[in-house]
């Protein structure tokens, strides 16, 4: 369990930047593995994804603090 | 020499080389020269045995796009992490990070022990700088290869373009070289914001790529990925700055909140 969790503070040591990241990626996966039409939009969905995962986790730490 | 083949190659792999030294360059700067460099000579290391292990082979063998989306997802989770502190900072949310006070007081403490210290090896530097510098360095050995096996090249045609490519990585180190002394008079947190923007950037683009995406104009689709986070980066610290001003305002805020020299210390 140290183990994961020193990993873990590594790589990342945020839970909504690692799960935005990583649920962006599984989505991505199945659009383009799938062979879905939003293939052709991969670039933009990737983009919004991780703007919206650094919103969600700086209004985080918005609420935190105030 | 083929000419066309070494300047061909030459070109691809400048870019390729450009991509892998910032990143050298900004762990250098903002970590440590010691794990920039440990983890870039690492790499080049295994780039080594693999071409030496597959040669020409390697086209086949290394899985070039899941390598892209792997390397890709990991720069975007250290990208962001990085430029989330650095928004807080900005904004005024998070003290500013004073490296050089943290510095002095650990040396200060060690001296107080009668101990010595050598520059540590941070492990998040190396880890970026080999991520960076592997991925990179085999795109180059892909360009050498597949243009020194094309069609319209010779006998000659890996000589001239692994000739290319070398006086490509040669420019690429001077030019880093030169800039290297400008970049350490940037302040910290400036420095900081910069990376996160270019590691969110190079991820987003490596992990469109892994993903089988061509980015519009190729390569040069870098640059407008940093200029969207950046704008987004901008728009966030002025909306965080505004927030906090309203809360000050209503007196809802503490300034307990902000961390401690102490606490920041602890979270590096």
């Amino acid at each position: 369990m140290k183990v994961i969790r020193a990993i873990y503070n590594f790589i990342v040591g945020d839970m909504v930047i690692l799960v935005g990241v990583l649920l962006t990626a599984v989505i991505l996966g199945l659009i383009n593995f799938t062979g879905s039409p939003l293939r052709s939009l991969t670039g933009i969905i990737l983009v919004v994804a991780v703007l919206i995962t650094l919103l969600v986790t700086l209004y985080g730490e918005l609420r935190g603090r105030f | 020499m083929e000419w066309a083949i070494a300047l061909a190659a030459f070109l691809a792999s400048a870019v390729e080389f450009v991509e892998a030294f910032t990143i050298v360059l900004v762990v250098g700067v903002t970590i440590n020269w010691r794990s920039s460099l440990v983890g870039a000579f690492a790499a080049a290391a295994t780039l080594v045995v693999i071409v030496a292990t597959l040669g020409v082979a390697l086209v086949q063998w290394v899985p070039i796009d899941y390598l892209r989306l792997f390397v890709g997802i990991i720069l975007i989770l250290f990208g962001l992490k990085w430029l989330k502190k650095s928004i807080l900072r900005y904004s005024g949310l998070k003290a500013l990070h004073d490296e050089e006070a943290i510095f002095e007081e650990t040396m200060a403490e060690i001296r107080a022990r009668g101990e010595t210290v050598a520059p540590r090896v941070h492990p998040f530097g190396v880890a970026l700088s080999y991520k960076s510098v592997l991925l990179e360095g085999l795109e180059v050995a892909f360009i050498v290869i597949t243009f020194g096996i094309s069609k319209t090249a010779g006998s000659n045609g890996i000589a001239s373009a692994a000739i290319g490519a070398a006086v490509a990585g040669v420019l690429v180190i001077l030019a880093g070289a030169l800039i290297r002394a400008p970049l350490t008079k940037v302040p910290e947190n400036t420095l900081k914001f910069i990376v996160g923007i270019m590691l969110t950037s190079f991820g987003t683009f490596w992990t469109g790529e892994g993903f089988g995406y061509s980015w519009p104009l190729s390569d040069a689709f870098i640059p407008i990925l940093a200029a969207i986070f950046l704008l987004a980066s901008f728009i966030f610290v002025t909306w965080l700055k505004w927030t906090k001003q309203r809360h000050q305002a209503t007196g809802s805020v503490s300034e307990a909140v902000m961390p401690t020299l102490e606490e920041e210390k602890i979270q590096q």
